[in-house]
């Protein structure tokens, strides 16, 4: 196996959860083991202790327990800044592809006029052509926007997401590092056909990507090059 | 006329003084046995939904039934069940606790019970399959405009009848608390679960119109051309998502904190010791009603909001862990040197704290944007609410339940099937609830009917459905409990647990009017003081 994470940015989304499970097992363990602790040695026994001590509470304890956790959340949000900005900030060598939801499916527009549909399906069986090609090994920037309602873009692999929002256009980027097929789910309810609006993002090496996204379209048609032609109108 | 007076008991009363009462004692039955009802209907509701995920594919229930499904579910379960059954404990305990013979505005009471019986109904209405809602108790637009959704107006009009419900109760409850406490109870000694009651209802007050307004602004969009959401014509679907979170994040502590304080009075009266840190407590009470309006943003973490409005919102929601964990403490330290009574309600408290623990301890990373990323709209959110709000909020009902049941019917319940049926339902619920996080973190989206062929998916639902089945048949054997022991229990004392608490100083089931006398508590009065006290426990 090569040291390069399955797909960016899942590895900092790991770091975060590996941060986040440590600290939230060792807050278990520091309430857990003192309850059970308490809940076993001070159970009634008749005669022995008929009613509890009379402790109203303890102003450094109660100090304490509010200082340390301030400071462990503070920590946190502090940690979770740091790496979101690398998860939100697509690397300047990305491409970008314009993903556009529907009731039920994906619009996708590639920047040489490529598009393809990617349309729900009730028995999770995507024909290829239907298929989301991105070149392996390289950054994605997703721009998202949608047709008529809510909807979300999520890249299991890469594990980011965002809404696709009709009247915005939102943004996600990904990259993946090995060739195959990976899911990609709606992940905003969206009605009926939701849970069928999925698609596959096939990862394949540069050269055939290139193969690819050239074939089948004439540029000057394209409603990109239509786009950047108005562009210089004006 | 029968429209104010009270005569008989609830047990006793006819049906013409049950339709004009405004008993609180009789509003409170009125309200914990609808909520129960619908609680019911609610979790069957889930059952069927666990049942169509056991399997990829479509086996049971078509999308647009499991949708409606999921939307019930949640509708009722959240404004039903963890919202409508502290309006029963409202009712029956702010006069018995501080000493007042019925509440501040008791007609203001009859007519918001009566509102919720409205809403009660169009909710029933709506298992009528033509009448199927199916935009999710969220309603977002666009799509709740859209005809797929099934009729808005009817969401519209369920959120406004229990909204001014809501309002209503929180009018009363807060003016009660505020103005009709007996000499000697002050804000400083009064139970707990009266403050958690009080800072719940001072969110809905402040909360609920912007819910409601936002539900309005849905109904002109869709009936009447108005574009608020819009995007064709210049409105924002985003509108929307942030009016509606502005109260619908709080409304999740209106769940919790009336939990919160059944922990507390449960905790005290069974390790029989003062609450340790009660000032805190009660600090850490409003502290956690405060921020938890300024916080709704992380609803949104995904929602293609400005990047830094995350960032601003991730930190002021961390912060509201630091009141959770101040609470957590200061009831394991309650613990500490007691004589801790195994009774079911105490139970039931033990388990909803540890339940809050984890669930809480999940809430955490949620509010980081950089977890979030990959945990928004995922199983694992799913499993956080049910750990804090499904299985913290419901076990804190029953203990309540459990706990005041002798006091509201004069009878006992039967003890050994309250403890199996707490042991069965933490078995169930954490199977079901813990391997849903695992499921989140693998991918799996929520609100899906059906879900790609991938063999850990699969494996993963089938101990989800063991677990719902499970958790069913614990809180079935509750009810059961329930229904029996009101008839047949054995009587049951004015004071069974030795709780120097108010309510537990007059007959069980209370009379008509409470208290004879209006009591005058002396200097120094403290309802878990069983130091001074010293009463005996049977």
């Amino acid at each position: 196996m090569d040291a390069l994470p399955l797909a960016y940015p899942a590895n900092l989304w790991d770091r975060i959860y590996d941060i986040w499970l440590f600290i939230a097992v060792v807050i278990y363990l520091v309430v857990a083991i003192p309850m059970l602790y308490f809940m076993i040695k001070y159970r009634y026994k008749p005669g022995k202790n008929e009613n509890g001590a009379h402790i109203e509470g303890n102003n450094a304890l109660e100090v304490t327990w509010t200082v340390i956790p301030l400071l462990i959340v503070i920590y946190l949000a502090t940690q979770s800044f740091v790496f979101y900005r690398q998860q939100r900030n697509a690397p300047k060598d990305a491409m970008e592809i314009k993903v556009t939801g529907f009731m039920w499916g994906w619009e996708v527009d590639y920047p040489t006029g490529k598009k393809v549909f990617a349309f729900f399906s009730p028995d999770y069986k995507i024909p290829e052509e239907q298929k989301i090609v991105i070149p392996v090994g390289k950054p994605i920037k997703v721009l998202l926007t949608s047709k008529d309602v809510i909807h979300s873009f999520y890249v299991r692999p890469a594990k980011v997401m965002e809404d696709a929002v009709p009247g915005r256009i939102t943004h996600l980027w990904f990259q993946i590092n090995k060739p195959g097929e990976y899911w990609a789910f709606c992940r905003e309810y969206c009605g009926t056909q939701h849970s069928h609006m999925v698609a596959i993002i096939k990862a394949v090496p540069q050269d055939e990507f290139d193969k690819w996204v050239k074939a089948g379209v004439s540029p000057s048609t394209s409603k990109i090059e239509l786009a950047s032609n108005v562009k210089e109108v004006q | 006329m029968a429209a104010v007076g009270v005569y008989r008991p609830w047990y006793s009363a006819g049906i013409k003084e049950w339709i004009f009462t405004t008993d609180h004692k009789k509003i409170a039955l009125f309200y914990g046995v609808t909520t129960l009802l619908f609680f019911l209907i609610a979790g069957l509701m889930a059952l069927g939904i666990r049942l169509e995920l056991w399997q990829p594919g479509l086996q049971f229930v078509s999308p647009e039934t499991y949708n409606y499904l999921l939307t019930g579910h949640g509708v009722v379960m959240l404004l039903w069940w963890a919202i409508g059954v502290w309006s029963a404990f409202a009712n029956f305990l702010i006069p018995l606790m501080i000493g007042a013979r019925d509440v501040a505005f008791p007609r203001l009471n009859a007519l918001s019970w009566w509102t919720f019986f409205a809403a009660s109904v169009l909710v029933l209405l709506t298992l009528i399959p033509s009448n199927h809602i199916k935009m999710m108790w969220t309603g977002y637009p666009p799509y709740s405009l859209n005809d797929d959704a099934g009729i808005t107006a009817l969401y519209v009009f369920i959120i406004h009848l229990t909204g001014a419900a809501s309002i209503m109760g929180a009018v009363n409850f807060i003016v009660t608390t505020l103005r009709m406490r007996a000499p000697g109870i002050s804000l400083k000694n009064m139970n707990l679960l009266l403050h958690g009651i009080m800072a719940a209802n001072v969110i809905q007050l402040l909360g609920v119109p912007s819910f409601a307004g936002a539900v309005t602004m849905l109904f002109l969009d869709k009936y009447l051309g108005t574009n608020f959401f819009n995007p064709n014509l210049g409105g924002d679907p985003l509108i929307y998502e942030n009016v509606f979170w502005f109260y619908s994040h709080p409304a999740v502590y209106v769940m919790i904190l009336p939990a919160f304080g059944v922990f507390s009075e449960v905790i005290a009266t069974f390790a029989r010791k003062p609450i340790f840190g009660r000032i805190s407590m009660v600090f850490a009470m409003w502290a956690i009603a405060l921020l938890g309006f300024m916080v709704w943003v992380h609803h949104l973490f995904t929602s293609g909001i400005p990047d830094w409005v995350r960032i601003v919102f991730s930190y002021t929601t961390v912060l509201i862990g630091v009141p959770t964990g101040i609470k957590i403490f200061n009831w394991v330290a309650t613990l500490y040197k007691g004589s801790i009574r195994y009774t079911t309600p105490m139970l039931f408290t033990l388990g909803g704290i540890f339940m809050f623990l984890i669930g809480g301890l999940t809430g955490i990373p949620l509010a980081l944007p950089s977890f979030d990323i990959n945990a928004q709209d995922s199983q694992f959110v799913v499993a956080h609410f049910h750990y804090v709000l499904g299985m913290a909020t419901t076990l804190g009902a029953f203990s309540g339940i459990y706990y005041w049941f002798p006091k509201l019917t004069g009878k006992m319940y039967n003890e050994k099937l309250g403890k199996l049926s707490f042991w069965i339902i933490m078995v169930g619920s954490n199977l079901f609830y813990f391997f849903q996080f695992i499921i989140g973190l693998e991918g799996m989206p929520r609100r899906y009917a059906d879900y790609p062929p991938i063999p850990e998916f699969i494996e993963l639902q089938h101990i989800q459905t063991i677990g719902a089945f499970i958790l069913a048949f614990g809180i079935f054997l509750s009810l059961i409990n329930w229904v029996i022991s009101a008839l047949k229990g054995k009587e049951a004392g004015a004071n069974p647990w030795g709780s120097n608490s108010l309510e537990w100083q007059i007959p069980s089931p209370p009379p008509p009017h409470n208290f004879d006398r209006i009591p005058e508590l002396p200097e120094g009065w403290d309802p878990y003081d069983y130091d001074h006290h010293r009463p005996q426990y049977t």
